[in-house]
């Protein structure tokens, strides 16, 4: 209990640590919407009224105490680009980018922990050479050219014509998987690359480790060796990996998967209030994000506690 | 929910980790769903679908922020405004569609006087009693005016009215409160609506052409509060079935008025028309499609994939793909595998690129000293002489842009086509000369700031623009660039006057060159449009006295010596009409238009044998 509180302390200071430099960057550098909210031939004085509705009038101290406030009685306001309640668009788009993100972070992570773990087994061995050199190549190439490849390759008459280019209408598994699979592959190709050459590194310093040789001593089978020993014990560093990814997820999103094939998520979402300087839905953001964090900041020392013990 | 039905029989009745997993990734799909987006339909659908392209995304869909043309597109669907512009005819010609008739005006030109067609309704909405559309009264006009002048609408079309209907700017100045009349704006009966202009102003009717001028329910705007941009009740010939940040689905108004179309009436020319099998759309009942699909998509790539799929019936080509579609620019030409499938059409846009010098900056500008304002001009003379225009038109337009000297594009009903070119043509001599004349040299040029949004086309723009300068001797360092992060800083420091050269891209708001000379009106310096900040005695005295005139030839000469007063004062960098290459499926009867007015052709798109039944309900 006493642990729980410290941490929800810590987090209460990091949130307002976090949207301070964040509420800081999107004031003084961030796009002024004014500009674009304006007509043509605006006068002086339009463009103050603009400014006034934007609140842009107001002194920072009191921009930022009302965004504290707004965001701990969640009252995150309307877009002020669209006028969409805040909460209804990410209500919305939330979901999306859930369902288009988790199959590849999943799959991107399980393969990336299988091929690592093959890596190690065969360490030094052509398949480690060949698995650790196609990880580095993954990572060398842009994810745009891996989209655009992709599409053209699995969604048009140049190449097997199986998927869609765009869209979102799904309604059911069988079109869930149809709008799905491009982007997934997208993902999980670019993801592999990282996630194997780092849980390799991972399990090529676990399998270094003492208990590993005492193990062989014993004369443990290599799969008991790589699936009791190795991978359990490097559980810590796959924890804080997979956890402090979800946070980007879910509220991030991926802004190239959603623009380049049409996928009304959150990702495309944050990228325009960005571009805008649609200061509501990023405070949201923000404010979300950093909540999300220390959330999952507590929740993976608790994972932590399950996994290892011997963590204090 | 659909999605749930098919979903939960199979997943929610067992326990082990599999159906676990599979429960887990099923409630993330089901929230996924969305039970308002449509379903990809293909063959015997039962009703026509018209899947339209945009290059970018309105951000909101009330009327009175349609200032770009993605949001114009859809308000003018989704509502109705008075008049609209004919499908066929070029130069554009207006045409009535919710009035009955074109205005009638006084002999003063001060009042006009609009009757508005019968039984017109807005789309049944939960905004109105028992949720049924109610008829559309021209009370509902004046209301849709007044929003336009109220801060809280952050309307962005106000500028169209300001200082010429009697009473209204007084009526903001006193509260914008609407249970105020304004004198000018009156509502004689339910369909009869009255305007009263301060000083005549032609191109009022062309206004209410605009999205700008569409007609709105009061009980909307109240019911739906900020949400009304996404939730539109309007009495257009579609109504909005799903809008997001991806694409929008209207689908056919069912009450819409019961209109046949006239080839004829719309501008049908057969020499010129002839090839898209519009004639057998006579007498069909406006609109002819039962939904449009339309998809924002940004990028390029992907826009062009999804043509290529077959996802998508119409496109603006990417200038990338140029090469790969055309076989000739002169005449422009398909390649013929493209050819046997598609539609092409080289719009060219109703407006153009200028490149402006801030004529407040007193570097390149005006400048208190005579002497001093002479050399200034000709140092700007100089740039413009060194200006590579069909450089600039063959890497940045593929060549097939319209270069034209002047601020009068050729959309325009007053270009003068057989004006010189000579101010667009390159004389690196003449600037030279220029340049020693006036005791320019390397040391004591100023430096140059070229200001962009942040984006590696302008970074080119500017590059090129350098080198340029560059052949006349401009040292490359003192050609900066003046970077800003998006184009909303960008207007921000040009509007506030904080920029040396502002290049910047004018849509015309309707077809007249009222609309582009008044880019260089003294009074519209910024923050106002004339972002030169352009003042000339000469030019303003033209433009109030030409801008009050109907169309004749004598205003139109007026706004011809107009442009030449801009040309001589070396005011501004100017330009470049681009073309547009349009595709669009062979098996549509239609004719797209890409400019900022031509919107009003989504209700003449026929799907042909692509859907069925066009003239039912949709599904």
């Amino acid at each position: 209990m006493h642990y729980a509180l410290n941490k929800l302390a810590y987090g209460g200071l990091l949130i307002l640590g976090v949207t301070l430099v964040s509420f800081s960057l999107m004031v003084w550098f961030g796009p002024d919407q004014t500009y674009t909210l304006i007509g043509k031939n605006a006068s002086a004085e339009q463009i103050a009224e603009v400014r006034q509705q934007l609140g842009y009038d107001q002194p920072f101290a009191m921009r930022y105490g009302r965004f504290l406030v707004d965001l701990v009685t969640l009252n995150l306001g309307a877009s002020n680009s669209s006028g969409e309640q805040v909460y209804s668009i990410l209500k919305k788009t939330i979901p999306v980018t859930l369902a288009l993100m988790i199959p590849g972070f999943i799959l991107g992570n399980l393969l990336g922990i299988a091929l690592g773990l093959l890596a190690t087994y065969k360490k030094d061995q052509w398949i480690d050479r060949l698995i650790t050199g196609l990880s580095v190549t993954g990572m060398s190439i842009s994810f745009l050219v891996v989209i655009i490849f992709l599409q053209v390759l699995m969604c048009t008459p140049y190449g097997l014509n199986l998927f869609p280019v765009r869209g979102w209408q799904v309604t059911d598994l069988a079109s869930y998987l149809h709008y799905v699979t491009v982007p997934t592959l997208s993902l999980v190709i670019i993801a592999l690359g990282y996630n194997t050459r780092f849980y390799r590194a991972v399990f090529v310093e676990e399998a270094g480790k003492d208990h590993i040789r005492t193990a062989k001593a014993y004369g443990a089978s290599p799969v008991t060796i790589l699936w009791r020993h190795v991978l359990k014990n490097s559980m810590v560093p796959i924890i804080t990996r997979f956890m402090f990814s979800i946070p980007l997820i879910v509220i991030s999103g991926s802004l190239l998967i959603e623009s380049y094939f049409g996928i009304p998520g959150i990702g495309k979402v944050t990228f325009d209030a960005i571009t805008s300087g649609d200061q509501p839905v990023l405070k949201a953001i923000v404010g979300l994000t950093a909540v999300a964090f220390i959330l999952i900041q507590i929740a993976t020392d608790f994972i932590y506690k399950l996994v290892d013990p011997r963590i204090a | 929910m659909t999605c749930w039905g098919k979903l939960n029989p199979v997943i929610l009745s067992d326990n082990k980790p599999l159906y676990k997993f599979l429960t887990i990734a099923a409630l993330v799909v089901g929230a996924a769903c969305d039970s308002t987006s449509p379903t990809q339909e293909t063959g015997d659908r039962g009703y026509s679908i018209y899947r339209h392209s945009m290059d970018g995304a309105p951000s909101s869909l009330d009327p009175a922020q349609a200032s770009n043309i993605y949001a114009n597109f859809l308000a003018v669907n989704l509502y109705d405004t008075l008049y609209r512009y004919k499908y066929l005819a070029r130069p554009y010609q207006l045409e009535p569609n919710l009035a009955d008739g074109l205005p009638q005006v006084s002999s003063d030109g001060l009042i006009y006087t609009i009757r508005i067609k019968p039984g017109v309704h807005f789309i049944d909405d939960p905004a109105f009693p028992a949720a049924k559309g109610r008829a559309l009264r021209a009370e509902d006009f004046v209301y849709s005016i007044k929003r336009q002048f109220d801060p809280k609408t952050r309307a962005q079309g106000a500028w169209l009215w300001q200082n010429r209907i009697v009473g209204l700017d007084e009526w903001k100045e006193n509260g914008s409160d609407y249970s105020l009349e304004v004198p000018g704006l009156k509502a004689l009966d339910e369909r009869t609506l009255q305007i009263q202009l301060i000083s005549p102003f032609p191109q009022l009717t062309h206004t209410l052409a605009q999205g700008y001028s569409a007609i709105v329910p009061r009980e909307a705007v109240d019911h739906y509060g900020q949400e009304f941009a996404i939730h539109p009740v309007g009495s257009g010939p579609y109504r909005l079935q799903m809008f997001n940040s991806a694409g929008a689905v209207l689908v056919r108004n069912t009450g819409f008025r019961q209109e046949p179309f006239n080839l004829e009436a719309e501008g049908f020319d057969p020499g010129v028309h002839g090839g898209f099998e519009l004639e057998a759309l006579e007498g069909l009942t406006v609109p002819f499609t039962d939904r449009i699909e339309v998809e924002f998509i940004a990028e390029d790539a992907s826009r062009w994939n999804s043509f290529l799929a077959g996802e998508l019936d119409f496109i603006k080509v990417p200038v990338t793909q140029f090469d790969q579609v055309l076989e000739s620019r002169e005449p422009l030409s398909l390649h013929p595998a493209l050819a046997e499938k598609y539609h092409l059409l080289a719009n060219l846009e109703s407006g153009f690129v200028h490149t402006d010098f801030n004529m407040d900056d007193r570097r390149i500008g005006y400048h208190p000293e005579p002497q001093q304002n002479v050399r200034n001009k000709a140092l700007r003379c100089a740039i413009i002489k060194a200006f590579d225009w069909p450089k600039r038109n063959e890497v940045f337009y593929y060549g097939i842009g319209q270069v034209f000297p002047g601020i009068i594009p050729p959309a325009a009903p007053e270009f003068d086509e057989k004006q010189s070119m000579a101010p667009v043509q390159r004389d690196l001599e003449g600037a030279r000369m220029l340049l020693d004349q006036h005791d320019w040299n390397p040391s004591n040029l100023p430096v140059l700031e070229y200001g962009f949004p942040s984006s590696v086309t302008e970074r080119q723009m500017f590059e090129q623009f350098r080198s340029f300068l560059g052949d006349i001797g401009y040292p490359a360092e003192k050609v900066r660039p003046m970077t800003f992060a998006s184009y909303g800083d960008y207007a921000r420091a040009y509007l506030n006057r904080d920029v040396m050269l502002i290049t910047i891209g004018w849509t015309m708001d309707y077809p007249d060159a009222e609309n582009t000379v008044q880019l260089f009106f003294g009074p519209n310096s910024s923050p106002g449009s004339n972002s030169a900040n352009y003042n000339n005695e000469e030019f303003d005295r033209l433009y109030r006295s030409g801008s009050s005139l109907q169309a004749s030839p004598m205003r139109t000469t007026m706004y011809r010596n107009m442009n030449r007063i801009v040309i001589d004062d070396c005011a501004t960098i100017s330009g470049v009409s681009r073309k547009m290459i349009l595709l669009w499926n062979r098996e549509l009867r239609m004719l797209p238009d890409r400019s900022f007015v031509g919107g009003f052709f989504f209700r003449f798109v026929h799907t042909g044998d692509a859907g069925t039944n066009p003239g039912e309900p949709a599904q």
